[in-house]
């Protein structure tokens, strides 16, 4: 947040290709940073102090002097998903070794060193609850509350560094806390096990996981607004409204001359932002976005035929829940695991309940209209899948690698399924690739302090 | 005319089929009831060695890791098999002692092992704690390859050669008259065959249950994870064989690898948190720099086991016409072997020595076969 009001706004860039990326809310890949010499660390979840050093990774020879950045010349098509398997580097010659050791240095973001200071396995903790609450916003307040005044024992888990972020950014008054309910903040919940009878947190910080058995689980995660579908979607200046809400809260000049798009509630999100001396130049619907125009960061849009100028562009809609904690909740099978019916004892609440909205997508599958960036996925890649009969969602992730970078398939699988969708027709419902845990939410030493605390299955 | 029917589609059946279509069999038809790389063949930790503990299943891997090496060019396909070494690593005594018996038997083999000391596992891997470890044996042809790479190897190679291959396509029944399988059922369509090969991993013991045989052992869960990419910091694929733990860095860069534990069988694609956990203590302990990387995702993946974990391989003693290949714990690094023997044992009726151990019927005979170097829990 410090860097992107600083004007840094290109933190990071894509895997193959080295396009940037910035802070965005929407893809994880643009704001990791090498901090302190630790790879891949969030900046978007750390603090900013004094004396810390934040490195841009997947840079050579020096973040500086980048020659990586070379391989913007290269064609999206040459490095689509499979072309580290060409015929023109086969495994046993001479040249397929140099071309694997090319490709595993590329791929490799951050640089670890082999010998770190010694650092001691933290032993977990475990909670039991009666509830357990994801979401620290107003409708997991609620039903936090709600239970712990019938005398039920609650923890509440939330992301956030305080309770309900998003509502307080967008200027709406929050009821308390139940003081009874464990609150755990800056925690993020990555696994459900056992029909979500099992949830793992971890702080943010290198600090101790948990373990928390609950009989029952409300998922209040809210929403989340999507990219639009368009060419430049993941230019540097594009992002989510909970990012725009978060940044002009710490200083509305950050943004610059900024144009809203989206659903149905866009006119809140704009009205709260020029609430807060944000220069706000438009608000129009997501569907009259054609194209984000730039090279390295936002310079305008191209609306229905109109140049708005502009350095960020603030999607607010389309809305659709995260539907990883629910899927790994409810998804069994032995063939494939997919999405199953939630157990009785796992509900959503609050925003994440309501229906999703559906995504936009032109049809015109572009080279530059990302679906999947931190892993350099476009729109023309998987509409040529699909054109090509590859329809299966789990084959499109295995053939094209989307979903399979930081995020691990959210928001891009939801991209992903318009574009498929869009191309095969409509007899594509949705399906997604099955959703997996812990997603990045805690560490080997993390993990590795979880030995001692859950029996295996015996 | 009917022809050879396989069923099972992950990197077993394929390699079947590939080497049949070589040898010159025509009309070869593979079903699978998932999707393409859905299987174990697109879960499973691509570790691939030549040397384990028993003279049997050395002989057998031996002959595999070969093949990978030359597969690119026999499949016309690269399948990124990368050579890098494998490192099986003694953290015990007894381990140890296991392991200095193994070298002889591995070059006995053509294999290239070394006995190293700890010093020299350290300047191998510098990312490793030298603390605890008492040796290790260097395969130095061994390595891994993406399952990605090396399935659509097959696949592409196969349906080159005229094989077809179908997914989603479940057998829901199989014919036999007078002894012999006469035809599968798939939907409403009758596959007539003269041939039929079970090659369908976890489901095998379903899968020879609708034919009326039984086949040993039973399905269950493996599980596996992969952490965030960094730069090469791990050069050998690696086991641990006293952590149950094995791990590589892949060309992602992502680090990818489990550790066992003891749990009751379970037969589902569910991940559970007691094998994160074991897999981080022994990666935190072992290789001490990775603690600090996230876990980017977990997942499971079901394997055949049976009682000595070793493959049934070759013709059941009950149906002359129904071939095996199933009941694999390390079917990634096997099948290039496995499709090459058996290819040759249907068309030319010549079993191979190499197979004759894994016979389908050892268990009912008293004769499983002894292996002390595999990284697999023991269960009841």
């Amino acid at each position: 947040m410090a860097l992107h009001r600083a004007g840094e706004r290109a933190l990071s860039c894509t895997r193959k290709r080295h396009r940037p990326l910035g802070l965005s809310g929407s893809f994880i890949q643009g704001v990791m940073a090498r901090v302190d010499g630790v790879p891949n660390v969030r900046l978007d979840q750390c603090q900013a102090r004094p004396g810390m050093v934040a490195e841009r990774q997947n840079s050579w020879p020096s973040p500086r002097a980048d020659l990586l950045k070379l391989f913007r010349l290269v064609p999206a098509r040459w490095v689509r998903g499979g072309f580290e398997h060409t015929r023109l580097f086969p495994s046993g010659t001479r040249r397929f070794l140099w071309w694997e050791r090319l490709l595993a240095f590329l791929a490799g973001e951050g640089r670890l060193d082999p010998a770190p200071p010694p650092s001691a396995i933290q032993p977990g903790r475990h909670h039991a609850c009666d509830l357990l609450v994801v979401g620290g916003g107003p409708a997991g307040i609620a039903a936090a509350n709600h239970a712990a005044k019938t005398g039920r024992t609650v923890v509440l888990a939330t992301r956030g560094e305080r309770l309900a972020r998003g509502a307080t950014a967008m200027g709406e008054i929050v009821t308390p806390i139940d003081p009874s309910v464990t609150v755990l903040t800056s925690h993020e919940v990555g696994a459900l096990y056992r029909g979500g009878t099992l949830a793992v947190a971890a702080p943010h910080d290198d600090g101790p996981a948990t373990v928390i058995a609950c009989a029952q689980l409300t998922l209040a995660t809210g929403k989340r607004s999507l990219p639009p579908l368009v060419p430049g979607n993941a230019l540097p200046g594009v992002m989510d409204a909970t990012t725009a809400l978060a940044l002009a809260a710490r200083g509305s000049k950050a943004l610059g001359p900024t144009l809203v798009v989206g659903t149905d509630a866009r006119d809140r999100v704009a009205t709260r932002l020029r609430a807060q001396g944000v220069d706000l130049v438009d608000c129009r619907p997501v569907a009259e976005l054609k194209a984000v125009r730039g090279s390295k960061g936002v310079t305008g849009a191209d609306c229905n035929g109109e140049r708005i100028a502009c350095a960020s562009i603030v999607h607010a809609g389309p809305w659709r829940t995260d539907p990883n904690l629910a899927f790994q909740a409810g998804s069994a099978g032995e063939l494939r695991l997919a999405a199953g019916e939630p157990a009785a004892q796992v509900t959503l609440a609050g925003f994440a309940a309501a229906p999703d909205e559906a995504v936009h997508w032109s049809g015109i599958a572009d080279e530059a209209t990302d679906i999947c960036p931190c892993m350099d996925v476009t729109a023309a890649e998987i509409a040529d899948l699909v054109r090509g009969g590859i329809t299966h969602v789990e084959e499109l992730k295995r053939q094209s690698a989307c979903g399979m970078g930081p995020c691990q398939g959210f928001p891009c699988w939801e991209l992903m399924n318009a574009v498929r969708a869009g191309v095969g027709g409509p007899h594509l419902a949705a399906d997604r690739p099955s959703h997996r845990g812990p997603r990045r939410a805690l560490t080997v030493a993390q993990a590795a302090g979880l030995s001692d605390v859950v029996e295996p299955l015996r | 005319m009917s022809g050879i029917v396989i069923i099972g589609g992950g990197i077993q059946g394929l390699s079947i089929a590939f080497n049949l279509a070589r040898l010159g069999a025509g009309n070869i038809r593979v079903l699978d009831a998932g999707y393409f790389q859905g299987g174990a063949s697109g879960r499973n930790g691509t570790l691939i060695r030549g040397g384990f503990g028993s003279p049997e299943w050395t002989s057998l891997f031996a002959h595999s890791n070969r093949l990978w090496a030359d597969l690119s060019a026999t499949l016309g396909e690269n399948v990124m098999f990368t050579p890098r070494g494998y490192l099986i690593i003694a953290q015990s005594p007894a381990m140890m002692a296991r392991l200095e018996g193994m070298v002889s038997l591995h070059r006995a083999h053509g294999l290239d092992a070394v006995l190293l000391t700890p010093a020299e596992v350290k300047a191998l891997e510098p990312a490793i704690a030298a603390a605890g470890i008492l040796g290790a044996i260097h395969l130095r042809d061994g390595g891994v390859a993406p399952h990605h790479a090396a399935m659509k190897a097959y696949l592409a190679a196969s349906r080159r050669l005229g094989v077809t291959v179908e997914y989603g396509r479940p057998v829901t029944a199989i014919e036999q008259v007078g002894g012999l399988i006469c035809a599968v059922m798939t939907g409403d369509e009758r596959i007539a065959c003269e041939t039929l090969v079970i090659a369908a991993g976890a489901y095998s013991v379903d899968v020879g249950a609708l034919a009326g045989i039984e086949v040993p052992g039973f399905p269950m869960r493996i599980e596996a994870m992969a952490l965030e990419p960094v730069r090469p910091i791990l050069r050998s694929a690696i086991a641990l064989p006293d952590r149950l733990c094995y791990l590589h860095q892949t060309a992602r860069g992502e680090i990818v690898g489990g550790a066992e534990v003891a749990e009751r069988p379970q037969v589902t694609l569910r991940s559970d948190i007691a094998a994160l956990a074991a897999t981080a203590r022994a990666y935190a302990e072992v290789f001490p720099c990775l603690a600090s990387l996230r876990i980017l995702r977990q997942w499971a993946g079901m394997l055949h086991a049976t009682q000595d974990w070793g493959p049934l391989i070759g013709r059941h003693p009950d149906l002359a016409n129904l071939w095996l290949s199933a009941g694999w714990s390390y079917g990634f690094a096997g099948a290039p072997a496995a499709g090459d023997l058996l290819a040759r044992a249907i068309l030319r009726d010549d079993l191979d020595a190499r197979l004759k151990p894994f016979a389908v019927d050892r268990f009912r005979r008293g004769a499983p076969v002894r292996e002390g170097s595999i990284v697999l829990a023991p269960v009841e």
